[in-house]
């Protein structure tokens, strides 16, 4: 109605200024002249013309988009009052080449840029839009193709006429319709991707993918463009305060695309490496709706470590803004893996070398700092593994899948400190090889004597042996007290700082006497050592239910 | 296919017509915009707030359900989780991460489990019983806290408003 009474009141008023023009010099040359000269006449052709654009643009809107949507329409209003008042601010650049033919160039400027921002809300639309028929398309496709022709023209245009006659307010045309070029490029693409995933009847997974790099993409060659172009204003002319609006935007949205991007590689990552494929079995057991888009899940299936079960896809677009389930909330980084089906690590980091002393407890959170592999952790070894028995597995660290690249770094350690004590770590193990080298030479002798001393032996031969071994570094390390076997083993825990070499040397020292001061004592103890033996064999199973 | 916040909210809008929960009718405004939607919602029974139907709206985003829904109410409330020009202040609307009154745990905040029943029942809930904590409308919860009668009072003069007796 507004609009209506506006064109009228414009169209009368053009009506009596030409009139009144023509009325009083009677000719068409003379009122021409006329009206160019006076003021208030230029002021009401403006205005008409001003009009005219607005109906123009009206007419085509109806062509294209049809009824505008009540959000595309406020967006318009809010980037059409950004874009007029930078605008003004590009005026006051170019202040000493202003005439109607500048002033008509910056108004079809902004009439091209509301036509892409409306397209480019048009096809974000697509994805939301329950119908979209043949008429979309086409008239989706044919804006695009009117307006990327349009933009390549003025481009051009405005490369020829800088080439011939030297930088100009061309220069801002090329730069403001090379950034519609691109914008051009990006709906484009985002129209194609729609319109292929709306054929499809199952959900397009890599769809949002395939945006997110777009996006980032697109950002960067704004970004790029746009600071090409303040540079060149500025040795040019000066500082271009009309472009910085739009540089901040586009820059801000660069980063937000590149986090964007960041987080869902992350989220992948840790989806392929932390969490298994749910069975079919599982998905049976459960509602098999995904939870998320209420959809049913066939293939595709992630179990988190709560046993929640939800699409990949799904699930990776909420770990982009949060690393909880979204059923239980349960923070998912922090939670043990199943351990059983720890499986999949695809791309997982290999163990370090010292995988065995890794922490194991996997629920724990990582520790604090660049700790060296934490040894006090390490389950005590089971006394003198080397002789007979089998040696136990060592225990598994908790699957390393778990943990994240940043947390098993710090687990591995770059550190100066780090490296140290691993170094530090693998003398004392060499230190205690040696040791046990050496222990094994001396029970081949003792073997070796025994026959002679008694036969009946034999059977605890394993038992008494480990005693023996025992007993060995207490007579060097404790001064032979009681046949007492825990500080052993314990001494062989602490990552003492004695310098491993002396340790191998304090050994090599006893093994010499060893055969004659243990051999005699053999014999001697026969029935004192059956008792030693069987609490030495409870303590140790109860070590082992321990460490279990 | 369409995008899945579509679906999705296609779906939860089947399932709300199927089986609708008592008390409570919601839908799109218009089928062509599945992001706006209406809904009407009963005053709980025992309340100061029985009897009324308080019509509200739901303002989707686009990347529903990652993201919670916008709700307000679009007759005139007095309530102390109600702002004054009827936005609902509940923590089942929350981001994670976006404390507006700064004492809600995460626990009970958004997330793609929650749905437009759930948020719903939470406002009926709410209507019910207020949580006072929340300086949403601070006067309603100074009156809620102090001066039951007056603030059952208004609330009874609302109810009879969006029954158009008044």
């Amino acid at each position: 109605m507004k609009a209506l009474l506006a064109t009228v009141i414009s169209l009368g008023l053009t009506t009596v200024v030409i009139g009144n023009a023509y009325y009083q010099k009677k000719q068409f040359y003379p009122s021409i002249v006329y009206l160019t000269n006076s003021n208030p006449s230029m002021a009401v052709m403006y205005l008409q013309a001003f009009i005219l654009v607005l109906l123009v643009g009206k007419l085509l809107r109806k062509i294209f988009f049809g009824q505008l949507r009540p959000a595309e329409f406020e967006h318009l209003i809010e980037r059409s009052w950004y874009a007029i008042t930078e605008t003004c601010l590009a005026f006051t650049v170019f202040r000493d080449d202003f005439n109607p033919k500048f002033i008509a160039l910056f108004t079809l400027l902004l009439f091209l840029k509301a036509f892409h921002w409306l397209a480019e809300d048009r096809v974000d639309y697509m994805e939301r839009s329950p119908v979209i028929g043949l008429l979309f398309h086409v008239r989706i496709l044919t804006l695009l193709m009117l307006l990327a022709h349009a933009d390549f023209y003025f481009i051009h245009h405005a490369y020829q006429f800088t080439a011939v006659k030297g930088p100009s307010v061309q220069l801002v045309f090329g730069f403001e319709y090379s950034i519609l070029i691109i914008m051009i490029v990006n709906i484009l693409i985002k129209y194609v991707l729609h319109a292929i995933d709306s054929r499809w009847e199952a959900p397009w997974e890599s769809k949002a993918a395939v945006l997110l790099y777009t996006e980032l993409a697109i950002n960067f060659l704004k970004v790029l463009l746009y600071i090409g172009f303040v540079a060149v204003m500025v040795r040019i002319y000066t500082l271009p305060l009309f472009a910085f609006r739009p540089m901040y935007e586009t820059m801000r949205s660069f980063k937000k695309a590149y986090n964007d991007v960041v987080l869902s590689r992350r989220a992948i990552r840790n989806m392929n490496t932390l969490y298994p494929d749910a069975t079919p079995a599982e998905l049976a057991a459960a509602d098999n709706e995904c939870i998320i888009c209420r959809e049913e899940m066939h293939t595709g299936a992630k179990k988190l470590p709560c046993n929640h079960i939800f699409h990949a896809a799904c699930l990776r677009l909420w770990f982009q803004r949060q690393q909880t389930c979204p059923t239980c909330r349960l923070n998912v980084l922090r939670a043990p893996a199943p351990d059983a089906a720890a499986g999949p690590a695809g791309p997982a980091p290999p163990a370090p070398p010292l995988a065995g002393l890794a922490p194991h407890a996997a629920p724990a959170p990582p520790p604090p700092g660049p700790v060296p592999p934490p040894f006090p952790n390490m389950p005590p070894p089971p006394p003198m593994m080397a002789w007979g028995m089998p040696p136990p597995p060592p225990p598994r660290p908790a699957s390393l899948a778990n943990l994240t690249t940043a947390e098993l770094q710090r687990m591995e350690g770059n550190e100066r400190r780090n490296i140290e004590a691993r170094l530090q770590l693998l003398r004392e193990i060499q230190a205690m090889l040696d040791a046990s080298v050496l222990l094994m030479q001396q029970y081949s002798t003792v073997v070796a004597n025994l026959p002679q001393n008694n036969v009946t032996v034999s059977t605890q031969t394993e038992t008494r042996i480990e005693e023996l071994t025992k007993e060995s570094p207490i007579s060097t390390t404790q001064g032979k007290s009681e046949p007492d076997v825990v500080p052993t083993t314990s001494s062989y825990k602490q990552p003492s700082p004695v310098p491993s070499t002396s340790k191998t040397i304090v050994t090599e020292d006893t093994s010499p006497m060893q055969p004659d001061t243990t051999t005699p004592v053999d014999t001697n103890r026969d029935k004192t050592d059956v008792d030693a033996a069987d609490e030495l064999r409870r303590r140790r199973l109860q070590k082992f239910a321990v460490d279990k | 296919m369409a995008g899945s916040a579509l679906r999705r909210l296609m779906a939860e809008y089947k399932q709300l017509t199927i089986n609708p929960p008592e008390g409570i009718i919601a839908g799109p405004i218009n089928e062509e915009n599945f992001f706006e939607w209406e809904a009407l919602i009963t005053g709980p029974e025992g309340t100061c707030f029985e009897g009324g139907i308080f019509p509200a709206k739901l303002h989707f985003p686009p990347d529903y359900p990652l993201s919670p829904p916008k709700m307000e109410f679009t007759c005139e409330m007095f309530h102390p989780n109600i702002y004054a020009d009827g936005r609902v202040c509940i923590s089942i609307l929350h981001a994670p991460g976006d404390d507006p009154m700064g004492y809600e745990s995460s626990a009970e905040r958004w997330s793609p489990v929650q749905s437009v029943e759930k948020i719903l029942l939470s406002v009926v809930s709410m209507l019910a019983e207020p949580n006072d904590e929340s300086g949403a409308n601070v006067d309603a919860a100074k009156m809620w806290r102090e001066d039951r009668e007056q603030f059952n009072k208004i609330a009874e003069k609302l109810v009879r408003k969006t029954l158009s007796l008044e």
